[in-house]
């Protein structure tokens, strides 16, 4: 715990999480790159399952796409890591922010093994007659993970467990006068 | 005598982090979709094909899309409709979605089709990028206000 206070104490970790403006637009941003390049990874894992575009070569699919989910991919990184770090030891504890983590790391094993095998061999699939087992192994597999990513990570606001004492950035709950039943979604809904 | 009505949505503590993952890949696949064409009218990409070919290739998936989004976002609105309405962020969210979604079936959607690119069609684009992540930055401040 020490260690996850020390990391949210340092000064402009501070001063962000504590912004009533940046905080929420690096939120914002976070989810406009799960929006743009997100809806990217998921055509390239619907061609790849022969399901979308099916009347472009998997080759064109994977390198138009190629540069933007890399732009995407490390502006959503940047957000992701300003997020938690800032939040250090409300995430520490957190199983979901781990799940999620650990998800990231399937990701990464994920693209050792599919890059040679799928995305850097486009030209010899679209060889083939009907879309290899690999391929489709690939786009499954990647459905799969980046859906829990997206799944855990939401879940992340959800966790109720020691040092989680609510974001000091989502005030919806305090400013709107509600009855008590319905108070519980709305904290629900602002503690990301 | 008030006749109490209780949403089945707020029933159960799951239902609602659900609804909300899939109004997410809603919209992860219906801007994203959106996205590319508007990359493509920039020239930013996907440029050995026409607009015209890669809109209409995406056109199904951002229907889908817009479908899965607009029927997961009213469920959500319904489990506690007095948070959204009181909220001018929400409001503006809904005036950003109607335009945007106005935008993206009249003007963009000629302009895709028309085969022409240059300084009008990449003001089309920007307008259609701005629309949208303009909704996604609603979705998230009206939990801030």
């Amino acid at each position: 715990m020490s260690i996850a206070h020390a990391i949210q104490s340092i000064g402009f970790l501070t001063d962000f999480r504590e912004s009533a403006l940046v905080y929420p637009v690096v939120m914002s941003t976070h989810l406009t790159c799960i929006a743009v390049f997100g809806g990217m990874i998921l055509m390239t894992d619907l061609r790849l399952l022969g399901v979308a575009m099916t009347d472009r070569s998997i080759s064109e699919v994977v390198s138009k796409f190629r540069l933007w989910k890399r732009v995407g991919f490390c502006i959503m990184v940047t957000a992701g890591l300003l997020l938690a770090s800032s939040e250090a030891e409300k995430y520490s504890p957190n199983p979901f922010f781990w799940a999620k983590l650990t998800f990231l790391a399937l990701i990464g094993i994920h693209a050792l093994i599919f890059r040679p095998l799928v995305y850097n061999n486009t030209a010899e699939l679209d060889k083939s007659p009907a879309i290899p087992s690999r391929a489709k192994l690939a786009g499954a597999l990647s459905l799969f993970l980046w859906f829990g990513v997206l799944t855990f990570g939401r879940l992340i606001g959800y966790y109720e467990g020691p040092g989680s004492p609510g974001n000091q950035g989502a005030k919806s709950a305090a400013a709107i006068a509600l009855p008590a039943s319905h108070r519980a979604s709305v904290e629900r809904y602002a503690v990301r | 005598m008030i006749l109490q009505v209780t949403n089945p949505l707020n029933s159960s503590e799951l239902i609602f982090p659900t609804l909300e993952c899939i109004h997410i890949a809603g919209f992860a696949l219906s801007v994203g979709t959106i996205a590319i064409v508007d990359f493509r009218l920039l020239g930013l990409g996907m440029n050995h094909q026409s607009t015209a070919e890669v809109a209409a290739d995406l056109a199904p998936w951002t229907l889908l899309g817009l479908v899965v989004m607009l029927t997961s976002g009213p469920l959500l609105f319904s489990s506690d409709p007095d948070m959204y309405y009181l909220n001018w962020v929400f409001d503006l969210k809904m005036v950003l979605l109607l335009l945007a979604i106005i935008f993206n079936y009249t003007i963009r959607r000629k302009t895709a089709y028309s085969g022409k690119s240059g300084t009008r069609a990449k003001v089309v684009a920007c307008v259609s990028i701005t629309l949208w992540v303009g909704v996604v930055f609603g979705g998230i401040f009206l939990a801030f206000i």
